[in-house]
């Protein structure tokens, strides 16, 4: 949406930004290399050995933390990448080693393989927009056929290369890590070695990926998870997003799997079995969904016990897994990690995080006009219309022909009585629904088979009937979130939304969790969210529904200064509020136009009356 | 082609079909009118089978195991619901993860009792000639099997009680209970019959499959697949869902492998939904 020399000082802003934080992200990454470094001095050979399984099954549960508890995707079958990433660190090892010498083109490979892997599979998920049950079921189902699938490859039919894939009894004679370069000879890594390598690399990915989550991708990855909606209506490609994050969790838990893989010099199908895919989810559930330490806090807790119990072929280890998980969900929803630290903060106010400091403007800007962006390119806008748009519903028609046009400029209100197909409607200019015939035109161009991601982009603000905020976040992160999808740089994101929250008189609530506020104050949240990227198109489904009779005036107010920035289409129950407000009615009825003027001209019309206003018109307007 | 080999092809074409139908009609049930997906549906599956092995080793007759076997596990359905699910309901994942853990619990409880070895029941029936192939009969009962069980299905919901009231409350829960339908109780009741249905699934797959331990593994991916591609339709989704992944399944694996029959299936699955993600019953209202 910027033009090409706005960009560049956006991005040598938000350079700057990262560039004032990087210090202290240097210095973390530099204390995890450190750290692993000096282990091999300090941890046994036979602590080590241990160890290093550990972390690499922290390292899968983190990947599960990621995919799970920061971006809300289900997924059961990450054990299918760490399989995928195992088996192809031992096909490509195995037909490598003794040409190259080392094992890093391996475990690339084991990357690559995995990611690739996740993006098909992502792929087809998420675009085809399944629900989270669905996305739970296909990744686990995922994962036990490859059970299957690499169960039934035994005997010498099935290599690939010199590499036998084994059937049952699993591939064996994997190399383990060995990294060399030209002139100097690779050896294979001591078990001491192998455990610094592997908690470097584990410490170096956690890190990493705490400070993407500090990122704008993490702050949208939220939003997310928290109201997917409400992110698609900002203007953000969540299909995209989603498969983002997959990709990466599906990278990292193929890395652990490669790991394994070397470690134990051996995999076999059991990687893709249920009690594999369980115990990640476990491990997850145990240290919290969201920590990122959490995840190996849980692997290392239930692999010690696991092996205190006498391994996991000991015959009471599936009965605890089943026991322990059955218990975390009933008893401990939240995990481990995060009820221990949340009982800690109860007793020592000091761990309490604290929120972080806006600056907040000195003297707060005038009330009225609006806000408006000085810098903004002017984006296209003409007229919206529906062209004979039509909505079925198996044997139901809920919208019938119905062609309308909107100014560019001025409000217009959409009323028909319950069953009207006024939201089907409204959910066909937005892109919700996909009309079963008909167009939608704006500005002459055929939007009717784009997504609503892309139609706000284009200037469309949308507010559905439902309240749809982020509950969890605070109200400043729900404004910035509707900011920075069209504006794109962090500082920016940040003044516009203060500028916005100031003018709707929310900032002593900024830093509330946005579930906590009043219904008014949430309800003018998200119209300032709508209005946050200066829409050319206000799209407004029943913006008055629970609100009081003044905060209805206000926004009787609030409506008709936007008609005169920019279209604005109102569909409402409220006949006081539309009578109000004095412009142009149309009146739905069984999906069709039924009839169209000014509220006082519909107001006289017997035929309206009878089929909305009720009988005797007058005694029922309130 | 002659006449027998066309015989034989469509036999085991639907034969293949009805045995999606028999393992995964009762998570269709649960599925369809609760909402829940029980990851413990292999399990319970596994509890049919060693059900009706237990009753045959005991001296009854097959089929009279078979039914016993499925009302028992009903009964062990009934008990989970009561314990598990009622306490997770509005939280799917959750109650996911729990039927998870049960399934964890289970497979090990049932390595405890009978050990982990597969043990096996002499297939009922004998084989019939068609032209140069010999089909066994019992492979024919599976089909018959099948289409009883989705009659039991069509006359629960639609005859019963229960069935109407279940019905409703899937439709529309806050009116169901607003007229005096108990939906704990509808709730109980759905549980237990997937679970016995299930368990019928398992009884029926016993003869025909080694009976062990961790035989759901096998089977529950095909029924997780056939249910989401058969989306919320209880009878017209798996019916479908069953025909559609049945046939590629068939057809691959007689191609190439059984285990290429199985990933194609899932694959053919996985690109379904991507065009369809509600299934293929998604789209025709809410029917059974």
């Amino acid at each position: 949406m910027s033009s090409g020399t706005e960009a560049t000082t956006a991005d040598r802003k938000s350079l700057a930004g990262i560039v004032r934080r990087l210090p202290l992200e240097v210095a973390g990454m530099v204390v995890i290399v450190v750290v692993a470094a000096l282990l091999p001095a300090v941890v046994p050979e036979y602590q080590a050995l241990q160890w290093t399984q550990w972390i690499l099954y922290g390292l899968l549960a983190l990947s599960l933390t990621f995919v799970w508890g920061h971006a809300g995707i289900f997924s059961f079958g990450q054990v299918a990448f760490f399989g995928i990433g195992g088996y192809t660190y031992g096909i490509t090892a195995i037909n490598l080693i003794n040409r190259t010498g080392e094992t890093f083109s391996a475990e690339l490979a084991a990357v690559v393989v995995a990611a690739l892997a996740a993006a098909i599979l992502g792929y087809f998920m998420f675009y085809g927009k399944v629900g989270d049950v669905y996305v739970a079921i296909i990744t686990l189902a995922t994962t036990l056929v490859l059970f299957t699938f690499m169960e039934s490859t035994a005997g010498p039919k099935y290599a690939i290369g010199q590499a036998l894939l084994g059937g049952y009894n699993g591939m064996t004679g994997i190399p383990t890590l060995s990294y060399g370069w030209p002139g100097s000879p690779a050896t294979p890594l001591s078990v001491t070695q192998t455990l610094a390598i592997v908690v470097g690399v584990a410490g170096i990915i956690a890190f990493g990926l705490h400070i993407l989550l500090r990122r704008p991708f993490g702050r949208i990855v939220a939003g997310l998870r928290e109201n997917e909606d409400r992110t698609q209506l900002l203007g953000y490609d969540i299909r995209r997003y989603r498969l983002i994050v997959f990709i990466i969790g599906g990278s990292i838990a193929g890395l652990a799997g490669a790991g394994y893989a070397a470690w134990g010099m051996f995999i076999n199908p059991a990687v893709f079995g249920l009690q594999q895919a369980a115990l990640v989810v476990i491990f997850v559930l145990v240290g919290g969904r969201t920590s990122l330490l959490g995840a190996f806090v849980g692997a290392i807790l239930l692999q010690s016990l696991s092996t205190s119990l006498g391994g996991s072929d000991s015959v009471l280890t599936p009965i605890i897994l089943g026991g322990v998980l059955i218990a975390v969900v009933m008893l401990l929803p939240q995990g481990i990690v995060p009820t221990v630290s949340a009982i800690a903060q109860r007793l020592v106010p000091q761990l309490r995080p604290r929120p972080p400091q806006l600056p907040v403007p000195t003297s707060p800007p005038e009330q009225l006009p609006l806000p408006t962006k000085s810098d903004r390119a002017s984006p296209q806008s003409g007229p919206l219309e529906a062209i004979d748009l039509r909505k079925s519903f198996g044997g139901l028609t809920a919208v019938d022909g119905v062609s309308l046009t909107f100014a560019p400029k001025g409000v217009h209100c959409l009323i028909g009585p319950n069953g009207a197909g006024k939201s089907t409607f409204f959910n066909l200019l937005v892109g919700r629904y996909r009309p079963t015939s008909g167009q939608v035109i704006f500005s002459g161009e055929d939007i009717t088979g784009r997504e609503p991601y892309q139609r706000v982009r284009q200037g469309f603000g949308i507010k559905l009937q439902v309240a749809s905020l982020y509950t969890n976040l605070t109200a400043f992160e729900n404004m910035w979130l509707a900011s920075y999808a069209n504006i794109g740089n962090t500082k920016a994101a940040t003044q516009r939304a203060i500028e916005i929250l100031s003018w709707l008189d929310l900032i002593p609530q900024a830093n509330h969790l946005a579930g906590t506020l009043a219904h008014g104050q949430r309800q003018w949240l998200e119209i300032g969210m709508v209005l946050a990227p200066e829409p050319v198109i206000i799209l407004l489904d029943e913006p008055t529904a629970g609100m009081t009779r003044e905060e209805t005036l206000r926004t009787v107010d609030l409506v008709t200064l936007l008609g005169k920035h920019a279209s604005v289409v109102v569909v409402e129950h409220d006949i006081e509020f539309v009578r109000q407000l004095n412009v142009p009615v149309t009146v739905l009825h069984q999906g069709r136009i039924f009839a169209q003027g000014g509220i006082d001209e519909l107001r006289r019309d017997e035929q309206v009356l009878e089929i909305y206003l009720g009988r005797g018109g007058d005694n029922v307007e309130a | 082609m002659q006449a027998d080999d066309l015989i034989n092809l469509a036999l085991s074409l639907l034969t293949n079909i009805s045995v999606l139908v028999i393992i995964s009609i009762g998570l269709a049930v649960i599925f369809g009118m609760m909402g829940i997906i029980n990851l413990a549906h292999g399990e319970f599956l596994m509890l049919g089978a060693f059900a009706t092995l237990t009753a045959v080793r005991a001296g009854l007759n097959i089929w009279i195991a078979m039914i016993l076997a499925a009302l028992a596990v009903g009964v062990f359905g009934l008990i989970v619901e009561r314990l598990l699910i009622r306490h997770l309901y509005g939280r799917l994942i959750d109650s996911m993860l729990a039927t998870w853990g049960l399934s964890l619990i289970l497979i090990q409880g049932v390595v405890l009792i009978f050990g982990p070895s597969t043990q096996g029941i002499r297939t009922p029936l004998g084989d019939v000639r068609i032209g140069d192939y010999s089909i066994s009969q019992y492979s024919l009962a599976l089909i018959v099997a099948a289409l009883v069980l989705l009659a039991i299905v069509f006359w629960v919901f639609t005859r019963t009680p229960y069935g109407i009231m279940a019905r409703a409350s899937t439709q529309l829960p806050s009116m169901a209970s607003a007229v005096g339908i108990n939906t704990s109780r509808t709730n109980m009741i759905t549980f237990a019959f997937g679970s016995a249905l299930a368990g019928a699934g398992g009884a029926l797959l016993a003869p025909m499959a080694g009976v062990v331990p961790n035989m759901g593994q096998a089977y529950v991916a095909r029924a997780f697949m056939t249910v989401v591609v058969g989306g919320p339709g209880v009878l017209t989704g798996t019916s479908a869902a069953s025909a559609f992944l049945g046939s590629i399944e068939r057809v691959v694996s007689s191609l190439w492998a059984p285990f290429f029959g199985q990933a194609a299936l899932l694959l053919a699955a996985i690109v379904l939904l991507r065009f369809m993600p509600t299934g293929l019953s998604g789209r025709w209202g809410r029917q059974l």
